[in-house]
């Protein structure tokens, strides 16, 4: 088989796979933060119950995006050795940043976060959490600076056909950088509120006798996911204008389209620079979902007196809502990324160069173990969240208070309804 | 400044191969007959570090990329079996050792242990392959790329794999015998004790093949510091042997510590000037500076991760320190 294709398709479905647990992960860690904090202040057991239930969900979760993206690193050298080689000069520095001052301390703090509970003071065990959240938006951001260099090359220079660093600056001031940056945060935050409405939904549908926990994990998740869709739509009509200019066959008119298709076919010879239909597809039915999921305003006087939950089938609603924010995401980022083929590197590098030159057989090996290792990872990830949002938060493992030393070794059980 | 980049990359290297080195031996103690308290007496013991353990592996694969991308290509590319055995493992471990108390029963959670034992398996057996795919080279042409990958399936390549997972199941013994309560401890100090010839002898297998083949002799650039390796791992193993049978789990994991970080720095200054060593024509192998990334890029990396360094190296030690001494009832429980 094609080695080009075996090694793109491979990079689509992991990139997808792992993209979708670091929506959850980027939106859960906020309202983590929120949570924490407000048992912080107000010091109401029900906080801290929701914390300890929303920790837990988002540590499933977080499981699988550090699986996935280990894979994402490695990938970038076993089956892209081009990539690192002709513009590995530029590309490799924001992701190297991101490995060494993000991700690094994101789950060093994380690590201490989950141990730490009752043994470290509230304040530092609330810093900490502070701190995975900073660290984890840092990661957003140079993991974009460095999809954005690859969409727009920009702040380098050739020599012997390498691309070289000279402007830093213009990575951070790339267009196809800020309202991307702006539309995957809240997307994030949209999915986080989306997960957490249609948890509380679940249970709220069950009557779980935990009524004041789901309640308030509905109207969290309710206003964030309101609140986020509209500035993901902002932030995504916002993109048009700041990406055509500099990406002419994506959104560019047809005068633009042509005009640098000569210019390619001149520079780099004959080929098909027009990116496949697949791109507007996607980015066609993304809309229409973005669109459906504006209309969680239209609950939003329903959160008056409880009318959400009376009526139950608002709840039905937000339940069944829940895949939309996931497909919308993947459907984003294929109309970014196949809308750039041919090009690894836009007008600077075509994806047939910036392949490993590797048989096929060892490819789509690579392919078929790499997906079937996260494919199936993330469906027992998936079924393991689930069924542990429905058990409820009664018995949870995350902060269980510590042992007295006085006690006899069978701990006393934790108080259900705190 | 390209000997600074390449001394940091193998430093958070080495560090990784020590601290997710203990994170894989204590995951390959979960095979040894154990009830089920036990088993997650072990994975708590490593509880708090597990997460900050892995981050070092990322890092160095993220200085290998930002700081010498010609290398980062070439290197995982023609050594592409053992990463992605490595890369497997890894992967298999973080999700297991995480997700293994989250189901309730007893049965699912030892099906996820077993799961743990195989991932840490093949996470020590890839990058014991990768390091003994470093020795003896590859064939690296004059356009920079490597024909295939059947060159990396060698019987020398295969025992440093299996030295690996011998020196990690000493580790994850020695750092058991140092973080349990002290009545389990004795227990897993003698099962590390036993397990000290079983690595002397993977250590002979790969010294002996290493001598016996053409290629890793050829591949030598240094061949003092050579000599170097064996003598030392040997020497660990020995002292971390004596000090288990002594009770003195410190001494035992600080040699066993050495033993796992010092392969990093050996491989590196035998292979010195070259990273990446070329069967096919000696003249064509990657030097360090050849690798490097160009000066503009070294200064970007330079100014912005330098002055964090000791803030990355103060939250480690911080958790380290926090959580510092045996597990006991009061220790919180989470994996």
């Amino acid at each position: 088989m094609d080695p080009l294709l075996l090694a793109r398709l491979q990079f689509a479905t992991t990139t997808s796979i792992h993209f979708l647990f670091v929506l959850v992960t980027l939106g859960l860690v906020t309202l983590l933060v929120y949570l924490q904090t407000a048992w912080a202040v107000t010091n109401k057991p029900v906080y801290e119950r929701l914390t300890r239930f929303w920790g837990t969900l988002y540590l499933i979760n977080y499981t699988l995006g550090i699986a996935t993206g280990i894979v994402m690193e490695f990938q970038f050298g076993l089956n892209w050795s081009g990539l690192s080689r002709y513009v590995g000069n530029v590309f490799g520095a924001p992701l190297a940043i991101e490995t060494l001052v993000a991700f690094f301390l994101e789950s060093t703090f994380l690590g201490m976060w989950i141990f730490g509970w009752h043994r470290l003071p509230r304040g530092v065990h609330l810093a900490l959490l502070y701190g995975v959240a900073v660290t984890a938006y840092a990661s957003a951001f140079w993991v974009l600076v460095a999809n954005s260099w690859l969409q727009n090359p920009v702040g380098y220079e050739t020599r012997d056909g390498v691309a070289h660093l000279t402007d830093f600056s213009a990575l951070l001031t790339n267009p196809t950088f800020g309202m991307a940056l702006g539309h995957v945060v809240s997307a994030a935050l949209l999915t986080g509120g989306m997960v957490m409405a249609a948890v509380g939904s679940w249970h709220l549908i069950r009557r779980t006798r935990d009524y004041d926990l789901h309640r308030k994990s509905l109207r969290i998740g309710l206003v964030t996911a309101a609140l986020a869709v509209s500035v993901v739509q902002g932030f995504g009509f916002a993109q048009f204008g700041a990406v055509a200019p500099v990406q002419p066959t994506k959104y560019g008119d047809d005068a633009a389209r042509t005009a640098a298709i000569a210019d390619w076919t001149a520079r780099f010879g004959p080929g098909d620079y027009t990116p496949p239909a697949l791109a507007n597809v996607g980015l066609g039915f993304m809309i229409l979902i973005g669109f459906a999921l504006g209309c969680v305003w239209l609950l939003f006087p329903l959160l008056f007196r409880d009318w959400i939950i009376r009526l139950r089938f608002p709840l039905y609603l937000m339940l069944l809502a829940l895949p939309l924010p996931f497909v919308a995401s993947i459907l984003g980022w294929l109309a970014r990324e196949v809308g750039r083929q041919p090009w690894a590197a836009y007008g600077l590098l075509k994806v047939d160069d910036a392949v490993t030159p590797m048989s096929g057989g060892v490819m789509l090996t690579s392919f078929i173990g790499f997906s079937l290792l996260l494919g199936t990872l993330a469906v027992t990830n998936w079924i393991m969240i689930a069924r542990r949002a429905a058990r409820g938060a009664e018995d949870l493992t995350l902060g269980r208070p510590l042992p007295d030393p006085d006690d006899t070794p069978d701990a006393r059980p934790e108080p259900v309804l705190a | 400044m390209e000997t600074i980049w390449y001394a940091l990359l193998g430093l958070f290297f080495a560090s990784y191969l020590v601290l997710g080195g203990y994170d894989y031996g204590v995951g390959l103690m979960l095979a040894h007959r154990w009830s089920p308290v036990d088993r997650r007496a072990a994975l708590t013991a490593i509880g708090p570090f597990f997460l900050g353990n892995e981050v070092w592996l990322v890092a160095a694969v993220g200085i290998l990329f930002g700081a010498f991308p010609m290398l980062e290509g070439e290197l995982l590319a023609s050594l592409y079996p053992a990463v992605a055995l490595a890369l497997a493992g890894v992967v298999v471990v973080t999700a297991a050792v995480q997700l293994r108390s989250r189901p309730a029963t007893a049965a699912a959670r030892t099906r996820w242990d077993r799961v743990i034992v195989a991932g840490s398996s093949l996470a020590a057996l890839g990058w014991g392959a990768v390091l003994g795919g470093l020795l003896q080279g590859v064939p690296l042409r004059a356009d920079g790329h490597v024909a295939d990958v059947g060159h990396l399936f060698t019987p020398f390549a295969a025992a440093c794999a299996l030295s690996l997972v011998a020196l990690v199941a000493v580790h994850g013994a020695a750092f058991l015998a140092m973080r349990l309560p002290e009545g389990a401890s004795g227990q897993i100090a003698r099962l590390g004790r036993r397990l000290v010839p079983i690595a002397l002898a993977a250590v002979g297998a790969a010294t002996i093949m290493g001598l016996l083949s053409n290629r890793v002799r050829q591949a030598m650039q240094q061949p003092t510091v050579a000599v170097l390796m064996p003598v030392f791992l040997v020497t660990a193993l020995l002292v971390a042997g004596g000090a288990l049978t002594r009770r003195r789990p410190g001494i035992a994991f600080t040699a066993t510590t050495l033993a796992m970080a010092a392969p990093v720095p050996l491989v590196a200054a035998i292979t010195w000037p070259y990273a990446l060593v070329s069967t096919v024509d000696p003249a064509v192998g990657l030097t360090v500076a050849d690798a490097a990334a160009s000066q503009p890029t070294l200064r970007l990396l330079s100014w912005l991760v330098m002055p964090l360094l000791p803030a990355l190296l103060g939250f480690q030690l911080m958790s380290w320190w926090v959580f510092r001494g045996r597990i006991d009832g009061r220790t919180p429980v989470y994996w």
